[in-house]
């Protein structure tokens, strides 16, 4: 009916426009308070120590709280990538102490850039937290497959994922298993939760994610480590481009407010 | 109180379903029944109470469903992390699961009526007999209804349902009918416990968690996440009309990416193909490889071979599940109305 559906569209414009005005007045939100430190600088002058100061926050702010993630991952969901503004989030999360961070998008745009990512992420780092990598240590690892697998070792390891770290790392086990099960090295009854975590454990190298960061207009985690994201928290924000650091804080706080009853 | 109600919406409700199923409709919706508990403390009664209420919403809700076109729903109702709750709470959810299956044998007419398939995910091995019999009875009873899905998660994690689909595999490999370069995303797909079911489009969790707590994770990897505020027994059809439009707005981009992994799984699949007949072809003495000038039938052969054994492998796996069912069926004595 012609009637119903002038509704369904009316209300679905409705809803549009109210995400499309919520989005406006955050940019205009951050263009302000952007607009505000530049004023406060032109007072104050030395840019160096307000970036140092930022540096101690993040480090005093993390302190205030009750729990840290130890592994944060970071999904964009269906939006134009932004080096410098991830880059950014990785250094807060390192300024924070946050062990690790991971960074996903579900067409592995970021695995293919990966260099242009880490070189993002180290002039940032310089920049923001104004240390040397003679303090956070840079190393690039290669793993088994000899594919060069940039891995940002400071006290933060940074990794970069996609699909082929999610499912289709759950079917490699799998074959795996199976390929012993062939050899008559395994059996199929000694399978369990355990033995598969600790043959998914091996590819990804990193603790399961306690916090997810989702950024972008699609709610969905579009195939983020299905296998890891059991007890992790998803907590949505609208867009990563011009993330501010106090968005970021706010989302790491409702991280630690949270209780998980683990079945109980 | 029973399964199926046969209560008509309001005319606002009615009238906001019809709008609504003017845009895409999820399918299957898989819900997180969360708040039973916190939901007995602010009321000052029982836990047992929340989870009797808890139940009634559910009832309600697949109602609700039906109006709105959904016709599959997937609950998550004990999850093996829930053994560990405290002897009583356990029991008296064991006793809810004795009474609410009972009641649904008694259904059968009404259940036949509306076409209503139940199926119980998890592994059951971990129930009580008793339990164990009257889920096998329902599911074998509504095995052949199609209108509308029932799946009730009992006894069940995510990571349990997968490590089950690997050791499935893993027996078939045993058995000698498939090869472990036969193993895919595909395959794994179908030896979860949800096979008979597309993935759910929609996942619902309400009391404000926000995360899986274990459930359907390989599943709902590319579904629309929606966490809810709301505490599982004040549940209402407006909170559901909320989730649908979510949905609705997500429902363009979640179906690109969906593409994606179609095309990329299929990518994969053929390489593996490849793969497969290249090393058949070292391995044989007659073989001579020119470097990457693989002959399309045999790579084509190949593919109708690995289809052929997935095939014969899926088959004995549906057989074996059977059994399982009917073994337990046959192992008690026949369900008299009373």
């Amino acid at each position: 009916m012609p009637v119903l559906e002038l509704l369904w569209r009316a209300l679905h414009a409705l809803l549009a426009l109210r995400r499309a005005v919520g989005s406006w007045l955050r940019g205009g939100m951050r263009a302000w308070e952007r607009w505000n430190s530049a004023l406060a600088l032109a007072f104050q002058g030395a840019r160096r120590n307000r970036r140092r100061s930022r540096a101690a926050r993040c480090r005093s702010d993390s302190r205030r709280l009750r729990k840290l993630p130890l592994h944060l991952g970071v999904v964009v969901a269906d939006e134009e990538p932004s080096y410098a503004d991830i880059a950014n989030l990785v250094v807060w999360c390192m300024a924070m102490g946050i062990s690790y961070v991971s960074v996903y998008d579900n067409q592995g745009i970021f695995k293919r850039n990966n260099s242009r990512l880490m070189e993002e992420i180290l002039k940032q780092q310089q920049e923001l937290l104004g240390l040397g990598c003679s303090k956070y240590p840079v190393e690039f690892l290669n793993n088994s497959n000899n594919k060069v697998d940039q891995v940002l070792t400071c006290p933060t390891t940074v990794k970069v994922l996609s699909p082929d770290d999610g499912k289709e790392d759950i079917v490699k086990a799998a074959k795996t298993y199976c390929q012993l099960v062939a050899q008559h090295q395994r059996r199929s009854n000694d399978l369990d939760v355990n033995v598969l975590d600790s043959l998914l454990r091996g590819t990804a190298g990193l603790p399961d994610p306690d916090l997810v960061l989702k950024f972008g207009p699609v709610d969905s985690t579009l195939g983020f480590l299905p296998w890891h994201i059991r007890l992790t928290e998803i907590i949505s924000l609208p867009s990563h481009i011009n993330l501010s650091y106090e968005y970021f804080f706010s989302a790491i706080q409702r991280f630690a407010v949270c209780e998980q009853r683990m079945g109980k | 109180m029973s399964w199926i109600q046969e209560k008509k919406l309001h005319l606002a409700e009615r009238l906001s379903a019809c709008v609504l199923k003017v845009g895409p409709i999820p399918k299957h919706v898989a819900f997180i029944m969360d708040g039973n508990r916190r939901y007995a403390e602010k009321r000052q009664v029982e836990r047992q109470q929340g989870h009797s209420q808890g139940f009634e919403k559910l009832a309600e809700t697949l109602r609700w469903c039906l109006h709105l076109d959904i016709q599959e729903v997937t609950v998550y109702a004990f999850s093996i992390e829930n053994f560990k709750r405290s002897k009583e709470e356990v029991d008296g959810l064991m006793e809810l699961a004795r009474q609410k299956f009972t009641r649904l044998l008694e259904e059968q007419d009404n259940l036949k009526k509306h076409g209503v398939c139940i199926r119980v995910l998890g592994d059951l091995t971990l129930l009580p007999v008793d339990i164990q019999e009257l889920i096998a009875q329902a599911v074998l009873a509504t095995q052949h209804y199609n209108k509308c899905f029932l799946n009730v998660c009992f006894a069940y994690t995510s990571r349990h349902e997968i490590s089950n689909a690997v050791r499935e595999m893993a027996w078939g490999v045993e058995e000698g009918i498939l090869k472990p370069s036969d193993v895919s995303e595909s395959v794994l797909d179908k030896c979860l416990y949800s096979s008979g079911s597309p993935n759910p489009g929609l996942l619902i969790r309400t009391s404000g968690e926000v995360r899986l707590s274990d459930f359907m994770l390989w599943q709902t990897s590319h579904s629309c996440l929606v966490f809810q505020p709301v505490l599982w027994p004040e549940y209402s059809f407006w909170n559901l009309c909320q989730a649908v439009l979510q949905y609705q707005m997500n429902y363009t981009a979640i179906q690109k990416a969906k593409d994606l992994q179609v095309a990329d799984c299929k990518r994969r699949q053929a390489e593996s193909d490849r793969a497969c007949v290249l090393e058949l072809l070292e391995q044989s003495p007659s073989g001579n490889v020119e470097d990457g000038q693989l002959d399309q039938n045999q790579v084509q052969q190949y593919t109708a071979e690995r289809e052929q054994r997935v095939t014969s492998f899926l088959c004995a796996l549906e057989q074996k599940r059977k059994k399982f069912l009917s073994d337990l069926v046959a192992g008690c004595p026949p369900f008299v109305c009373s």
